[in-house]
């Protein structure tokens, strides 16, 4: 495990002299520990802190780059086993195959129904990000032609999968602008994919049947002078893949193993796509950094990505919900109209008492950055200004005749410059939104 | 519609020009207001202070006033009953002049400012100091006199009168560096001779700088006096002190009278923001300061003249009001104070009346929302040279937490919100005469209290209001979450603000004291907020419950807080009882520490230099913490074994 901020403030110089920029050293100590801050920075830290302090910055998961310059894909660099206990950084790629058994026609459709695998959820674009084409035909020559063939007709990244070095350092030949991701090198051929990776400066998979020889095997290819791997374990069913996938995690993160230091890619070719799918969102939870599957069914890729957003959401960022109007029930231009910041918690708590309130109303959610109504008011971000702009932006003159807006009671201060920056009649609403049923019932009319 | 508003509009420029007056009764005073003035506004304006905890926020409710003549408009508002509106009762804050107006002001709701409140809560807080522990520092005030023996020059020894002075005091003190004042230079060869080179020299330490004071005959060498001032948000605490040999002579207390701008001081930082009245601000608390030094020298037959120093440990922000420094940046990211070490200045400067070239020191702080009254905690606890883990928490207007050990020290501020000072609470009130302080839910269902001076009911008071809560919990009259259950409690009924418990029922001279839904709400977030700030700490520093040595509490709780219901509720960490210890207002007795040992001032700078602030409003696992902990006691049992095991019996 990687060391702790009283760790590290342990081997610095604990001078509180403030030239990093912190204010003290502990709080260099833990910038350093959530990799916030360099080393560097500290002009007086001793040679002996530089090297064990070093040692232990190094990230325990490799980062893996590949694609194209403007769709690349990163991978690794993962540092818990739980999101809560920080966050995750890479979310998988999802990759899907392309043969090189297809002909022109169906080459050229299956590219195209890969490249249609775009989707935007909540407000996100989310899609499939690379192409692995297989060298199912052993033949060089239309294993290259077929890279040559997606390489032209997609901008996903490229995955190029053959057992030999051969049909591998070949089509390389033709894609390697848009570092492909190599896959893959087992024992015996390891020598010469190492060395075709680093003649093309691509990332190379090494591929095992057990973590044992996938150790020895990344050993080896390190030694070659290729930095950038990634693991494949073959051959396993599919508890047992899962199951060495999260030790291969363990290992790397909390032992710091550094031959296992590398991020995932799993294949799920086999099967329907029912069963593509479950296993695929299985390994999105547990570890795979690529997933390759067959399928190209939208209805199955679609819940692939959603949990990739899902696992991946950072839930250290406050959840704020979009700033706009919401009806609640079915106001018409007679309802109230209320605001709230978009913490989300605050809007919900808002929203709930609303809705029991049986009234229909209108909320207009403010952009607070996340900050709730006493917070954002406190800090300036819930002013007369922020709110009015809002009612401006959001059109809310539009939406009821009257011109009267509820503002929640603990900014009732704000009600006097609210009323002269809108010409709106404000009225005070309660402080505790529990009381809002009862306000919308008896006060509001 | 467009034209509709515009004739508003023009209309309200037009009546802003009239002016009406307002006639407030029984006093008699009156003022003249533009008309939409609020009504509040204009009674500040008439000299009439009328409580208002949420500072004209339109929350508190307490700012009610009769209206018998006379044109108003108010807005609706949730906190006044059909029959008070029937009544012409209106909140001051919510209601506007439209014409001349005649207005009974309630003699309940009234506060005189001027006069100081020398209440049984303010009495007892100032009472519950530790003395800073005798022989940790050694004596050595940062403002002595010396009395000094010179021979007069000679032709032989034609050294000058202010080098000889200088000479003669390095001989008793080490003041490498010199300065005297100007007046006092130029009446030195006068005063020297008159009294035979035997004089008391007044020294006082600025920085690395030693300055001359005063001269005086060598008879006023044993009269030289301090006052230590702890600047609360709520209450302000005086000690008078004698420095020759580090007694103290009395205390008093007086409630901040910045009171009436808003119960944080935030709330204050957005009124002298709004309205430019920083001087206002500062003109207060300065008032507050001088009064309280003047009634103790007053009281002990002392001159203000002889008293030399004053010392001040409080928040920052109440530091920057002090001084008139712009406090504006403090409540705005990134949350920076303007000065954190604020040097020795001339107390005159501030305008506080002691003597004219005395000095006024103020305790360094950590940041902007840990102030110098937190670092003064730390240097009496003295968890800057302990080897086990300890942790420190001041429950005022915030809820301020140190953890660390000799190594390390983190802090954070949560913003606790003064509750648990007895606002924002229906009934509740300050520790003053007729607080219900301490409560007990009696197997029968019949509630057992004891109030301050044992008189009758007529409110609560913070360890009032924690017991109630602790009560109602293991009583199961409320839930985990703090909802009120439905099961025919005889208690239990509807009120204004929703389901409200009684505590006392209304009796011949007194109204009943109920605790209300949204009451509850407000503790359990106060509560929340403070051990979410705990929990931030702990778990930023990898410390364990069973790591913690002791935890110390400071604050206006008053020694009557139940330390095991404080455990109950899930505001204090779940540790054995003798580890947690009530110590009092650390801030003034920090403050006398640092006054009595320039040892102790180093000390204070170090301890405010070496603490890790943490910023909670923009960490990340504080909201969560938060969620998990506005539960009784918390949402996680496992945290509160002994808390589990009570209930469940």
């Amino acid at each position: 495990m990687a060391l702790t901020g009283l760790e590290i403030f342990k081997l610095l110089p604990k001078t509180n002299c403030k030239k990093c920029g912190m204010p003290t050293c502990l709080a260099f100590a833990m910038a350093l520990a959530q990799k916030r801050a360099k080393l560097d920075d500290c002009p007086d830290v001793s040679e002996e802190a530089k090297e064990k302090l070093s040692a232990a910055a190094a990230p325990p998961m490799q980062k893996v780059v590949f694609g194209k310059a403007d769709n690349q894909v990163q991978l690794g660099q993962e540092t818990v086993m739980f999101r809560h206990e920080e966050k995750f950084y890479n979310p998988t790629v999802l990759a899907v195959t392309v043969s090189d058994k297809l002909t022109s026609e169906d080459l050229k459709k299956r590219i195209e129904s890969i490249n249609a695998l775009q989707f935007e959820r909540v407000g996100t674009k989310i899609g499939v990000k690379a192409i692995a084409v297989i060298n199912d035909s052993g033949s060089s020559d239309s294993f290259t032609q077929t890279c040559a063939a997606v390489k032209d007709g997609s901008d996903l990244a490229l995955i190029l999968v053959a057992e030999s070095p051969e049909a591998i350092a070949a089509a390389v030949g033709q894609v390697k602008e848009g570092t492909p991701l190599l896959v893959s090198a087992k024992p015996d051929t390891a020598e010469a994919m190492a060395k075709i990776a680093k003649e093309n400066g691509c990332p190379l998979a090494a591929r095992a049947e057990s973590i044992e020889s996938l150790a020895d095997l990344t050993e080896q290819i390190k030694s070659e002078g290729v930095e950038d791997i990634v693991l494949s374990l073959d051959g396993l069913s599919s508890r047992d893949k899962l199951y060495n996938l999260s030790r291969v995690r363990a290992l790397a993160l909390k032992k710091i193993f550094r031959p296992l230091g590398y991020p995932t890619i799993s294949f799920v070719t086999d099967g329907d796509v029912n069963t593509q799918a479950a296993m695929a969102i299985s390994l999105i939870c547990k570890y795979s950094g690529i997933v390759v599957v067959d399928t190209v069914e939208p209805y199955a890729l679609l819940p692939m990505l959603t949990a990739v957003m899902n696992v991946f959401t950072d839930p250290q960022k406050p959840v704020q919900v979009e700033p706009k109007v919401y009806p609640i029930g079915e106001p018409d231009e007679n309802a109230p109209l209320m605001f709230t910041t978009n913490f989300s918690l605050t809007y919900y708590t808002v929203e709930s008492d609303v809705e029991a309130s049986r009234v229909p109303s209108y909320i207009l959610v403010v952009d607070t950055e996340g900050t709730s109504v006493l917070t954002a008011y406190s800090g300036d971000k819930l002013n007369e200004k922020t709110v009015a702009d809002a009612m401006t932006k959001h059109s809310v003159e539009n939406l009821v005749k009257h011109r009267k807006i509820i503002i929640p009671g603990y900014v009732a201060v704000m009600s006097g410059k609210l009323e002269e920056a809108t010409n709106w009649d404000v009225m005070v609403g309660p402080r505790e939104c529990s009381m809002l049923p009862k306000y919308l019932q008896e006060v509001w009319k | 519609m467009l034209v509709a508003r515009r004739r508003r509009k023009s209309r309200m420029e037009e009546s802003k020009k009239k002016k009406f007056i307002v006639r407030f009764e029984p006093s008699g005073l009156k003022v003249e207001v533009p008309s939409g003035t609020i009504l509040l506004d204009a009674a500040r304006k008439a000299g009439i202070y009328l409580s208002s905890i949420c500072g004209g926020d339109g929350y508190c409710g307490k700012c009610k006033v009769i209206i018998d003549e006379g044109q108003f408009q108010s807005r609706p508002t949730s906190l006044l009953t059909p029959d008070e509106t029937r009544q012409n009762i209106v909140l001051a804050c919510q209601t506007k002049v439209l014409s001349d107006l005649t207005i009974t002001v309630p003699r309940s709701h009234t506060l005189e400012t001027s006069q100081i409140l020398m209440d049984t809560d303010a009495h007892r807080f100032s009472e519950l100091t530790g003395e800073p522990e005798a022989g940790v520092f050694e004596f050595d005030p940062l403002v002595q006199k010396i009395c000094i023996e010179m021979s007069a020059p000679t032709v032989h020894d034609h050294t000058a009168d202010h080098e000889r002075l200088y000479v003669a005091i390095r001989e008793q003190i080490d003041a490498p560096i010199m300065q005297t004042g100007f007046r006092i230079l130029q009446n030195l060869s006068r005063v020297l001779i008159e009294e035979d080179y035997k004089v008391a020299v007044t020294v006082g330490r600025r920085g690395g700088t030693t300055e001359v004071i005063e001269v005086e005959p060598t008879k006023r060498g044993k009269t030289n006096f301090a006052a230590a001032v702890d600047l609360g948000t709520t209450t302000v605490v005086a000690h008078l002190i004698n420095l020759t040999n580090g007694t103290t002579i009395d205390t008093e207390a007086t409630y901040n009278s910045q009171i009436n701008f808003g119960e944080d001081y935030i709330r204050r930082i957005i009124y002298a923001e709004e309205n430019n009245a920083f001087d206002e601000m500062q003109n207060r608390i300065v008032n507050d300061v001088n009064s309280l030094v003047a009634t103790l020298a007053a009281r002990r037959k002392i001159d203000l003249q002889d008293i030399t120093t004053i010392i001040c440990a409080g928040n920052t922000a109440m530091v920057h009001f002090l001084l008139n420094l712009d406090p504006t940046r403090i409540r705005r990211e990134p949350y920076t104070a303007l000065a954190s070490f604020v040097p020795p200045i001339r107390a005159a400067e501030a305008g506080i009346q002691i003597n004219k070239r005395g000095l006024l020191y103020c305790l360094p702080s950590v940041a902007a929302y840990v102030g110098s009254d937190i670092v003064a905690g730390v240097l009496t606890t003295r968890i800057y040279t302990k080897k086990g883990i300890s942790l420190f928490i001041d429950i005022g207007t915030n809820g301020e937490v140190v953890l660390g050990n000799r190594d390390w020290m983190v802090c954070a501020s949560s913003s606790a919100g003064p509750a648990f000072e007895g606002s924002g609470v229906k009934d509740g009130m300050r520790a003053g005469a007729g607080a219900i302080e301490k409560l007990t839910i009696l197997n029968d269902g019949s509630i057992e209290l004891r109030t301050i001076g044992n008189t009758r009911p007529v409110g609560i008071c913070g360890s009032g209001l924690l017991d109630t809560l602790a009560e109602l919990f293991v009583n199961g009259i409320i839930d985990r979450t703090g909802r009120f259950k439905t099961n025919g409690e005889p208690r239990l009924t509807e009120g204004d603000e929703g389901r409200q418990f009684q505590l006392v029922p209304p009796g011949n001279n007194h109204q009943e004291i109920v605790i209300t839904q949204p009451d509850i709400d407000n503790l359990v977030r106060s509560k929340a907020g403070v051990f979410a700030a705990i929990r931030v700490l702990m778990e930023s520093t990898q410390t364990k419950l069973e790591d913690l040595d002791a935890i110390y509490l400071a604050g206006g709780f008053g020694n009557f807080l139940n330390i095991r219901q404080a455990v109950t509720i899930g505001m204090l960490p779940d540790v054995p009882l003798e580890k947690i210890q009530f110590v009092g207002n650390t801030s003034i007795a920090g403050a006398k520490t640092v006054l009595l040992s320039q040892k102790a001032l180093k000390a204070a700078e170090k301890i405010a230099k070496s603490m890790t602030y943490f910023d909670l409003m923009s960490h990340i696992g504080y909201m969560d913490e938060f969620i998990r902990a506005s539960f009784l006691p918390h949402t996680d049992l496992s945290l509160f074994p002994s808390v589990t095991e009570s209930v469940k019996r």
